[in-house]
């Protein structure tokens, strides 16, 4: 048992050639009773996690994307408000107040975009774990669009994981070897 | 007589619908003409890694000798003997360098436009051409930072503008709208980037799994890891679709902010409320006649482009192109008839200067090639479907776009309020730096062929997942299914 | 952050420590467009000589300019009068608030409109806003042929191409009048010393001084006996500090 345990803990790498059969197999698994934390889909394009049947993915990036925002807004409070006080001594330009409230509004406007879209872009790399430049489980076909399911599960025999994925149309099943990608 | 032949054989009456059947479908639509990924994957990779002609090199070649002279060379020249060497005097304070940026910044609306817009309102037929317009906003933003560069005085000190604690106690003035403009521009020129990158990634990924040798590497460094996991997915989905939706309110400002450079400004001819929206306006215009032109041009000089970029997307580019033309008319119209009936003394000098002036003939070729020749050529179905007639039209927009740019900085600052300064505007050192800002716009599209795919194949393979055929009755139609 | 206090720096007037308006009458009917106050702004001030060329292509850079016009057709031309026109030194600028630098700014203590060449940058947007076209660029660093370098004005910083300057109202002169006075524990009297232009002018037609006193000349001119006064665009809400007197039939 320790043995297999090990060997499992590699997990499998199953590779359809559509959504159809990798949707069964993701039941088929299930049924089986592998955890949905123990599989992992890999595809070329984006395959929802409604097609698939799997719970849906928890994302950080709206979260991250409005605070985000909330900081580029600090960002432009600070420098319609704060700023203008902390010079050596205060500028009048022609008429117009220290703090004039529609230019403010234009600087507010666009920190709070700038500071929003940076924490989008920066919240896609947190929560992929970007950049990865380390080996990892892969198949290439899957960019020639085939559809690929990693299996990691401890309890469950692997040969009974092989035997199912086959079973739903599975066109190889390896062991999962992390490469360099 | 075949009506009569028909009923003696005693068959059924059959109306022929043009081009119902599936094959003419297939041929029309991209969409409905779906490849295997691999085959496409191919495909945009040749493209890309093909071992470059001689004309290509050729082609770098001269683009990159022109780019030394007329921006390298011409700009040292500039930042070492003054703005002297350029047309501006007084009263033209401002010449061809802002002409310039405004013209870029126009440009690089397009492809934020096609990108985001269509993307939120998912219209189906941006799909392969996304990548190739949010190249152009990238590029064209980077020529439009060169030409306000170029047109500072003391250049060398540009970083004054930015806001950062310093010796001299000074943070900038946020009353300007240049100030307004450095945070929208480069507000844009980084969200647009990303904008550009996200949906890259998995392409990225694609191109790495298919490369070998230096380009291996190259992809890989650029693709972070992507594997194409179901969080992968999911996060850069959600990403995308807030910078769908938050990148249009930047773009919209970005160029209104532009427009208020000169609408804050009191001068006749500049002091407008309209200005924001004909700005806006008249950005889409170019940048979309640009698109058109740079899609034509990338079908046909990149191999295996034909298949992706067919007569049905001139055709909606075209159809977007007309209504844009009419919106421009609009507003231009607006403008001129308030401007007119205010009787203000300057202005009306100024609008009689605009027409019958030295340089009057601007004014009518910018009415002509913005509005006449697109409304008389877009309307027609054919017309518009066929790549070099739109392209054409698309070059012409520019050109009127860039006049009507022309008109509004140069010649409007000739006339003012003080009749003794009066003094025409004769560009100098101007003309070589603006031919370098597009000869570079056009070498980064060159170089970056190579560089990166041209086409977002996953998109394209998404939208042909989610199109279908379906029949009504006798009628076949087109079907989406939402999958995103 | 450092306060302007603790720098010490004696020159700089803090706000609040209003030291006078200063203003000009400029009367059109006696000025005889000599042109004495355009060279003599222009030693005063360190002023390049651009040259023929750039002169004729609008790039001439006196501070004050002589502005002639003539009405009718030629050869029945009738001359009107010379129009001297400098920095109007505006109440509301419209060139302040357009310059991201904050190069040119509202002095609090002298109520003028300043140029820092310093913070310049060159974006030239203060030139294009200013109604009166006053304002001059160095478009190049032009050669001083010898031996004018002998005779800089040690007040008065030279400035480097790519730099907007225009007329100061003379504030190194304002500046020297008002250190004597402090240091001799009186006020500045009215006609102790003038601009450049204004002590060229062979026939008095620029007055200057301090327009919120009344004992002042130039106040007395601006507001009694003479309605035919009148300020340049004053109908665009700039506050101008400058006065024409035009037909009163001098």
């Amino acid at each position: 048992m320790a043995e297999k345990k090990s060997t499992t803990s590699h997990g499998l790498l199953a590779v359809f050639p559509d959504l159809e059969p990798a949707a069964n197999a993701v039941e088929g698994l299930r049924a089986l009773g592998v955890d949905d934390a123990c599989m992992n889909v890999i595809s070329g394009v984006p395959v929802t996690e409604a097609m698939l049947g799997r719970p849906p993915q928890h994302s950080n990036v709206p979260r991250v994307a409005m605070g985000g925002a909330i900081l580029g807004f600090s960002a432009g409070s600070f420098l319609a408000f704060i700023a203008p006080f902390m010079y050596a001594y205060p500028i009048q330009v022609s008429t117009q107040a220290y703090v004039p409230w529609p230019p403010s509004f234009v600087l507010l406007f666009e920190l709070t975009m700038l500071g929003m879209l940076l924490s989008t872009f920066l919240a896609v790399f947190l929560d992929s774990f970007f950049p990865n430049y380390r080996p990892m489980k892969y198949v290439p076909e899957i960019s020639d669009g085939k559809i690929a399911i990693v299996v990691e599960c401890e309890h469950v025999e692997e040969k009974k994981i092989m035997d199912t994925l086959k079973k739903f149309g599975a066109e190889s099943v390896k062991p999962a070897e992390a490469k360099q990608l | 007589m075949a009506y009569g032949k028909k009923e003696t054989e005693n068959k059924p009456a059959v109306y022929e619908h043009h081009g119902h059947t599936e094959e003419h479908f297939r041929e029309k639509h991209l969409m409905l003409d779906p490849l295997p990924r691999g085959q496409m994957n191919d495909m945009v990779m040749e493209a890309m890694t093909e071992k470059p002609s001689w004309k290509y090199w050729l082609t770098v070649f001269v683009l990159a000798s022109i780019v030394a002279y007329c921006l390298v060379y011409s700009w040292i020249r500039l930042i070492a003997e003054g703005v002297g060497i350029a047309g501006v005097n007084r009263p033209s304070y401002w010449g061809i360098f802002l002409v310039n940026t405004v013209f870029w910044i126009g440009i690089s609306h397009a492809g934020t436009f096609i990108s985001a817009i269509l993307r939120v309102f998912k219209a189906e037929f941006r799909r392969p051409f996304t990548r190739v317009a949010e190249l152009m906003t990238t590029f064209g933003l980077v020529q439009a930072g060169f030409s306000i560069f170029m047109h500072m005085g003391r250049v060398w000190l540009a970083y004054w503008l930015m806001p950062y604690p310093n010796q001299r106690m000074l943070w900038p003035n946020f009353h300007s709208p240049l100030s307004w403009d450095l945070l929208a521009i480069t507000t844009y020129l980084l969200s647009s980037t990303m904008y550009l990158f996200l949906p890259l990634i998995p392409d990225l990924a694609m191109a790495r799994d298919k490369t070998t040798g230096w380009r291996k590497n190259f992809y890989r460094i650029l693709a972070l890891g992507f594997r194409g996991t179901e969080g992968e997915w999911t996060h850069l989905r959600n990403a995308m679709n807030i910078f769908a939706f938050a990148i249009i309110p930047v773009m919209f400002s970005v160029h209104t902010i532009v427009s208020w450079d000169f609408a804050a400004a009191t001068r006749p001819g500049w002091n407008s409320t309209i200005f924001g929206p004909y700005f806006v306006i008249g950005a889409l215009h170019s940048g979309m006649g640009a698109a058109v032109v740079v899609l034509a041009a990338v079908r046909k000089f990149v191999k295996n482009m034909d298949y992706f970029i067919r007569a049905e997307h001139f055709d909606a580019i075209g159809k977007l192109m007309l209504i844009i033309s009419m919106g421009w008319a609009y507003f231009f119209f607006n403008d001129y008839m308030v401007q007119w009936y205010g009787g203000d003394k300057w202005t009306k000098q100024l609008l009689h200067f605009h027409e019958a002036g030295p340089l009057g003939w601007m004014w009518f070729a910018m009415l002509i090639v913005n509005i006449a020749i697109p409304w008389a050529i877009l309307w027609n179905s054919k017309w518009r479907s066929t790549p070099w007639l739109v392209s054409t039209v698309g070059i012409l927009i520019n050109v009127g776009m860039w006049f009507e740019r022309y008109i509004i900085i140069p010649i409007s600052l000739t006339i003012n309020r003080m009749p003794f300064t009066w003094r025409m505007y004769t560009p100098g050192i101007e003309i070589p730096l603006g031919i370098g800002t597009l000869t570079l716009f056009i070498l980064l599209y060159v170089i970056f062929a190579k560089l990166i795919p041209m086409i977002p194949v996953w998109e394209v393979q998404e939208g042909q997942m989610a199109h279908q055929l379906k029949k009504f009755g006798r009628e076949t139609v087109v079907t989406v299914s939402e999958l995103e | 952050m450092t306060t302007l206090s603790d720098l010490k720096i004696s020159e700089v007037k803090l706000e609040g420590e209003h030291v006078g308006k200063w203003g000009m009458v400029i009367d059109q009917d006696i000025c005889t467009g000599c042109q004495a106050c355009v060279a003599a702004c222009s030693m005063e001030n360190n002023i390049p000589f651009v040259g023929e060329e750039d002169s004729g292509y609008g790039r001439a850079m006196h501070w004050i300019r002589i502005e002639r016009f003539w009405e009718g057709e030629y050869p029945e031309v009738k001359m009107t009068n010379q129009q001297p026109m400098m920095c109007q030194q505006c109440g509301s600028a419209p060139c302040e608030p357009v310059c991201p630098a904050f190069a040119t700014v509202h002095s609090q203590a002298e109520q003028l409109n300043l140029q820092v060449y310093n913070r310049c940058v060159g974006t030239r947007y203060c030139a294009n806003n200013c109604p009166y076209q006053v304002r001059t660029f160095n478009w190049r660093d032009y050669q001083r042929p010898e031996p004018l370098p002998n005779q800089f004005n040690p007040d008065v910083t030279v400035r480097r191409r790519g730099v907007m300057e225009k007329c100061t109202f003379c504030i190194q002169r304002i500046h020297k009048a008002q250190d004597k006075a402090k240091s001799e524990g009186r006020e500045v009297a009215d006609g102790e010393f003038t601009t450049a232009c204004a002590q060229a002018c062979p026939s008095n037609a620029i007055t200057f001084g301090r327009i919120d006193k009344e004992d002042t000349l130039v106040y007395q001119m601006m507001h009694h006996g003479q309605s035919h006064g009148k300020k340049h665009l004053e109908e665009l809400g700039t506050l101008p500090s400058i006065t024409y007197m035009n037909g009163g039939g001098a």
